[in-house]
């Protein structure tokens, strides 16, 4: 039996109007409204995929970016495999904010060890002739801040969207390849499960 | 003994179409959660539709550990785990999550958001609840839809709360809003919100399950079971602080090794156990005010090592709270009138009642290991690894109690509570792992043991299989105490294929017969009728057989409590498809109460007496049952104990139905057969009046030969010759016995004179044939036997004047009989209402004569002369007083008629006794004129009761100064010695001097100066001669009172 699957929680972080909702809904339905709503508190969807032959339900939680909306959204950072945090390169100042949503992440989060999580970072809105952030720029505050992985997207027209939950997907199952040996716990089950399946029946 | 009946009482299974191995299974709202193993997506199925469609599907935020759906809000409640940590979370519009592709909003409790529902269609939500100690067990109440946690050291109960939409405010970080004032949902999505009422702390309990029903909580530990009850009060009383108590207990209890015992502490008692629950009202707008702790149950098992049972053979589980509502209970918010409480250990079930005392109601011994139980309406599902079984149920035997008052009276009865419960069905399933209920439908989770190796290779075991589950079963029934062999019934229903003829299956498309190990079915149980139906029809193989069976009552009980359940349900709605439903099953409870009452009345055991209960209920006439109780010309001539019961209570106590000659004549001959020492009894029935007098006869006349001559059996033989019009014979008959003995015959049957009212006040009262008869020839042994009736409380006054007022002759005997009570009763209250109905029918009699007099008529013609004269009345009655001697101036010799004068010197004699109270017959004596010297007398008589002398004297001085001085003589005495001289004296002065010729005035005046001379001093004594007076006259009498003075 090969159904069990496993359900990642990625959460999407970053100032208001970044495009959060906006890369979520072209991951998950393919579809692009450029007049969304402001996404208030906190909502997810689920996408179920398969990277490297296991079977992922990837949850994806999109937040509210603005500063008031911050008590709704900091207490769902917990048991979160992976972030995602956004910013969009024709607004420098929600690149400037990056740090401050990771610090902000790490905190709420109550992440055991900051410096191996998972983040992947996102410059969006690719598709914006008038940058205000060089992907140079970006790509030295992932390397300064952990060696995350960059990619520049667009939810307009859907460059690099899938790519990039692709590889978030990828660096949680990596860590968790590294940690299952290591500590044993209820939720593992799970996980391991499906492994063991692969070997034996496919 | 357990009782295992074949019924069927599953109609159908259907197999839902699950892709994933399902994990978890819960149902509510109609619908079916599955929740795939691996546990993050839930998937709903519609249960109420043929072939349970796929409803929606969505995804969870962690693993579920345990899942529950709340009938009010509709909303899931899980509790989660992801990445280690355990999560509560509420689940609320998932009905709108049609496919898993809208976004669902999630928010902490307490923060209200407008989200996207607002904006355009409804939203999925998810309510994380947040808590400080893990959460191990949910419970939701099915009217109220609040929440109940067990943590390991608390109980948090969560008030559901739910809000319009115009009335959410978006809310920021400090959220303290009013937000659950508006509490009436206006559309139909559903805003809900959560607020923490209480917290109930109990250190160290580490529960399994929780159960929540209105204020009754319940939490099962491993082998404990406490039950609470939480009451909202009003007044704030001050609790003591959880805080304090926490330190309190600082001791590990680790440190000792204490075995706890079996205990069972029934209602406030529990108290007593060892768990120390302390109380935090943690409701901030909660309008109830603070709530209130009370104790209702603690159980205690330990595991029984000397049986071989493990520690893990006794674990509690299906813990539940069931209430059960009735007919004036609309509200559903109301107290339900009764509530149960169940769980279960793998070996025997318990379950008990809550209110009105709490108690065990019954136990459940199982065949075998039970994993999980569940309660309802009719019956206790349960499930082991190879079956599911129904047993039967008390519940609805508790609720109709708390219904019905008249239950277990002779008016109503209903099996009792503490009837053994039976097994009802065992059905086989492979490999059984969960179950839930829905209503009337059974949703089985089954899946083969994926670690057995020969699981692959099932097919060429099927027969082996087969086999195995004979003998299995086979074992069931053995270590219950049955052996099937011994039982043809059994033996059958263990060669019979599984699958009946009445289990249908409805085949969907083949769910990958290899692909899997397991299944989800659903099963429906058949409605309560045909399950009723059908245990009729068994009921009806053993009633060929043995109808005194105990098995045959116990089905029909059995049967009896399903129509009870179903009608306890049924009166909850008004809609017409439940009307006609209720018709049938109303029906339906007759039929049963009658088979019941045939039971009862056959045999011949202590409880025979409940055919009368169920005959009534079951609506049959006296003649239906007499025809079902015929004895068959094969069988012994004889009636059940139960019948005769029944026949005796329709013949004595009640009934203004009648039987016909041929009924009467049929009783008559039961009686003779059966008791004939009743027959008395039975012929003075009024039912009876139709019997046949001449056979009847023969047969007393036969019981007299047999037993002796008696009273009573003689007034009953006259009464028949009564009824033969055969005068002499009856005159001889009741010749035979003295007049006393007749009366106390009367008191020992007074039917015998008296028909219908007998302990029944309200019914109408009649005079029975020998009644009139008494009338005629006796009227004196009628009366006596009316006032003894009356004294021995077997008739009232009201009921003998209602039977004297039939038997006419104008009052007469009524007066008589009024007399007579006068005589006998000692009640201050009945002498005083008879008094005033004798002074009033005097007085009619007196103005009727009086007036007839007047028209010159000759007299009412001949009436009966009354059983008392006067003399006779003075003379024996304590009432009546002797005439006062100044009367007899006043009352005329001759010149009215007999009956005249009788009811003149009655009424004297009244008022000249005691006991009437004068004021109060005033009013009465208006009607009579003062005109004749009787009729003044009468006024005088009054008038000189209440004390009006001196108007008496004035009075009598005007019409009948010669009595004057007889009257002065015995009624001015001792206190009213005075008026001698202050009132009669100067009256007779005075009217001496108007007529100084009037002899009897002055032979008075002399009469007084004598007594007056007597009494007084001289110098008081010249003071009252008269000045105008001559000296030569009064001289004498002054020197009489003179020399007495001297003398004294």
């Amino acid at each position: 039996m090969t159904t069990k699957t496993s359900l990642l929680k990625v959460i999407l972080l970053g100032d208001g109007g970044v495009g959060k909702s906006s890369i979520m809904n072209r991951y998950v339905t393919n579809k692009f409204d450029a007049h969304l709503f402001h996404t208030i508190g906190v909502e997810f969807l689920n996408k179920e995929l398969e990277v490297d032959g296991n079977q992922v339900t990837l949850q994806i939680w999109d937040t509210a970016g603005q500063e008031r909306f911050r008590s709704l959204r900091t207490p769902f950072y917990r048991g979160s495999d992976c972030c995602l945090l956004t910013f969009s390169v024709d607004d420098n100042q929600s690149f400037i904010n990056l740090g401050n949503w990771k610090k902000e992440f790490i905190y709420y989060a109550d992440v055991k060890e900051p410096e191996k999580f998972p983040f992947v970072v996102l410059g969006n809105k690719v598709d914006v002739t008038e940058r205000q952030v060089s992907t140079e720029e970006a790509q030295q505050w992932c390397q300064e801040n952990g060696n995350f992985p960059y990619y520049e997207t667009s939810a307009k027209d859907a460059t690099n969207v899938a790519v990039a939950f692709d590889e978030a997907v990828r660096r949680v199952l990596a860590l968790e390849e590294r940690t299952d040996h290591l500590i044993p716990t209820d939720t593992v089950k799970l996980h391991r499960k499906p492994r063991s399946a692969t070997s034996c029946c496919s | 003994m357990v009782h295992v009946y074949n019924c069927h009482p599953f109609a159908s299974q259907q197999i839902v179409q699950v892709e994933q191995e399902p994990g978890l299974v819960c149902c509510g709202g109609g619908a079916l959660f599955v929740v795939a193993t691996g546990g993050c997506k839930v998937e709903a199925y519609n249960v109420e539709q043929e072939g349970c469609p796929f409803i929606c599907r969505f995804a969870t935020m962690g693993t579920v550990k345990s899942i529950q759906h709340s009938k009010m809000g509709d909303y899931l409640v899980t509790i989660e785990e992801k990445n280690s940590a355990t999560y509560l979370r509420a689940y609320t519009n998932w009905r709108y999550q049609a496919e898993g592709k809208a976004r669902v909003g999630v928010r902490l409790l307490g923060h209200l958001l407008r989200g996207a529902s607002v904006r355009g269609g409804v939203q999925m939500e998810i309510i994380e609840i947040p808590l400080s100690e893990r959460p191990v067990a949910v419970a939701c109440c099915p009217v109220t839809g609040d929440l109940l946690v067990g943590c390991e050291d608390t109980l948090v109960l969560f008030a559901l709360r739910r809000q319009n939409p115009q009335s959410v405010i978006l809310q920021s970080a400090s959220q303290n809003s009013s937000q659950s004032q508006a509490q009436t949902p206006s559309s139909n999505q559903n805003f809900l919100d959560f607020e923490r009422s209480v917290i109930l702390h109990l250190p160290k309990i580490e529960p399994k399950q929780v159960a929540l029903w209105g204020g009754y909580v319940a939490v099962q530990m491993e082998l404990e079971v406490l039950v609470l009850k939480l009451d909202a009060s009003s007044e704030s009383k001050t609790i003591e602080s959880p805080n304090t108590k926490k330190t309190d207990h600082i001791d590990d209890p680790a440190d000792f090794m204490v075995l706890p015992r079996h205990q069972e502490l029934l209602g406030d008692v529990a108290k007593d156990c060892d768990i120390r629950v302390s109380i935090e009202n943690t409701g901030l707008e909660d309008g109830k005010g603070q709530y209130t702790l009370s104790y209702v149950l603690f159980r205690r098992f330990t595991p029984d090592f000397f049986q071989g049972c493990s520690v893990e053979g006794t674990q509690l589980h299906s813990l539940q709270l069931y209430p059960l509502f009735t007919s004036n209970q609309s509200v559903p918010l109301e107290e339900p009138a009764c509530v149960f409480c169940f769980f279960s250990l793998p070996n025997a079930g318990y379950l008990y009642s809550l209110k009105g005392g709490v108690e065990l109601l019954s136990t459940y011994q199982y065949p075998e290991k039970v994993l999980k139980a569940v309660l309802t309406d009719h019956l206790l599902h349960v499930i082991t690894k190879n079956a599911v079984q129904c047993f039967t149920v008390r519940c609805a035997a508790v609720a109709a109690r708390v219904v019905d008052p008249y239950i277990d009276t002779t008016m109503k009865a209903c099996p009792p509570c503490s009837m053994e419960v039976c097994a009802l069905r065992m059905q086989l399933f492979i490999g059984l792992r969960s179950m839930c209920v829905y209503g009337r439908h059974v949703i089985l989770l089954s899946a083969a043991d994926t670690e057995t190796p020969e699981e692959p290779e099932r097919t060429p075991q099927r027969r082996g299989l087969e086999l195995k589950e004979h003998t299995l079963l086979t074992g069931i029934f053995l270590a219950v105490g049955i052996d099937p062999a011994t039982t043809p019934a059994l033996e059958s229903f263990l060669f019979r294929p599984f699958l009946s003829r009445k289990w249908t299956i409805s085949s969907p498309k083949e769910t990958s017969p290899a692909g899997h190990g397991w299944n989800l079915y659903v099963i429906d149980t058949v409605s309560p009728l045909t399950l009723y139906q059908e245990m009729v029809e068994y009921s009806e193989r053993y009633a060929e057989t043995n109808p005194q069976a105990q098995n045959l009552r116990h089905l029909l009980s059995e049967a009896h409590l399903f129509l009870r359940a179903s009608l306890l349900r049924t009166e909850q709605s008004e809609q017409q498809q439940n009307i006609e439903d209720r018709q049938e099953l109303e029906e339906a409870l007759r039929h049963n109460c009658a088979q019941l009452g045939d039971c009862f009345s056959r045999g011949t055991q202590k409880d025979c007496h409940l055919a009368l209960p169920y005959y009534r209920m079951s609506g049959l006439s006296v003649t239906e049952v007499m025809a079902r109780n015929r004895p068959l010309p094969s069988s012994p001539h004889t009636y059940g104990p139960g019948f005769l019961f029944y026949l005796k209570h329709f013949l004595f106590e009640e009934t203004e139905q009648t039987l016909s000659q041929e009924e009467a004549d049929e009783v008559i001959d039961i009686f003779s057969q059966s008791e004939p020492s009743q027959l008395v009894s039975v012929c003075a029935s009024p039912s009876m009046i139709n019997l046949s007098p001449t056979k009847t006869l023969q047969i007393l006349i036969h019981q007299e030969d047999t037993c002796g001559v008696s009273v009573l059996l003689t007034i009953t033989m006259a009464t028949m010759m009564l009824c033969l019009d055969d005068l002499p014979q009856y005159t001889q008959l009741m010749e035979r016995h003295a007049e006393m003995l007749l009366v106390y015959g009367f008191i020992e049957e007074p039917r015998l004179l008296l028909h219908g009212g007998v302990g029944f006040q309200h019914t109408h009262i009649r005079a029975t044939r020998l009644t009139c008869q008494l009338a005629k020839s006796q009227p004196g042994l009628l009366v006596a036997a009316m006032v003894a009736l009356h004294e021995n409380s077997k008739v009232q006054l009201e009921q003998a004047d209602h039977i004297f007022e039939e038997l006419g002759c104008e009052k007469c005997l009524q007066v008589d009989f009024w007399e007579a009570m006068l005589m006998a009763s000692s009640q201050e209250a009945v002498i005083q209402e008879l008094l005033f109905r004798l002074v009033s029918i005097y007085i009619e009699r007196l103005t009727i004569t009086t007036s007839a007099t007047h028209l010159n008529e000759p007299h009412i013609p001949s009436r009966r002369r009354p059983l008392k004269s006067p003399e006779d009345l003075i003379n024996s009655c304590s009432h009546y007083g002797a005439l006062y001697p100044w009367l007899t101036v006043l009352n005329p010799a001759h010149t009215t008629s007999s009956q005249h004068q009788e009811a003149l010197y009655k009424l004297q004699s009244l008022l000249c006794g005691p006991s009437l109270s004068v004021g109060f017959v005033v009013p009465l004596m208006e009607r009579l004129s003062e005109e004749t010297l009787w009729g003044f007398s009468l006024h005088l008589l009054c008038s000189t009761r209440r004390g009006q002398y001196d108007h008496s004297i004035e009075k009598l001085l005007d019409r009948c100064p010669q009595a004057i001085i007889a009257y002065a003589n015995h009624q001015l005495q001792d206190k009213h010695m005075v008026l001698w001289w202050q009132k009669l004296l100067p009256e007779l002065c005075n009217r001496t001097r108007a007529a100084s010729d009037n002899s009897i005035l002055l032979a008075a005046l002399k009469e007084t100066l004598v007594v007056v001379a007597m009494e007084m001093s001289p110098t008081d004594f010249l003071e009252l001669i008269p000045d105008d007076g001559t000296a030569s006259y009064f001289l004498p009498h002054l020197l009489t009172c003179s020399q007495r003075h001297l003398m004294a």
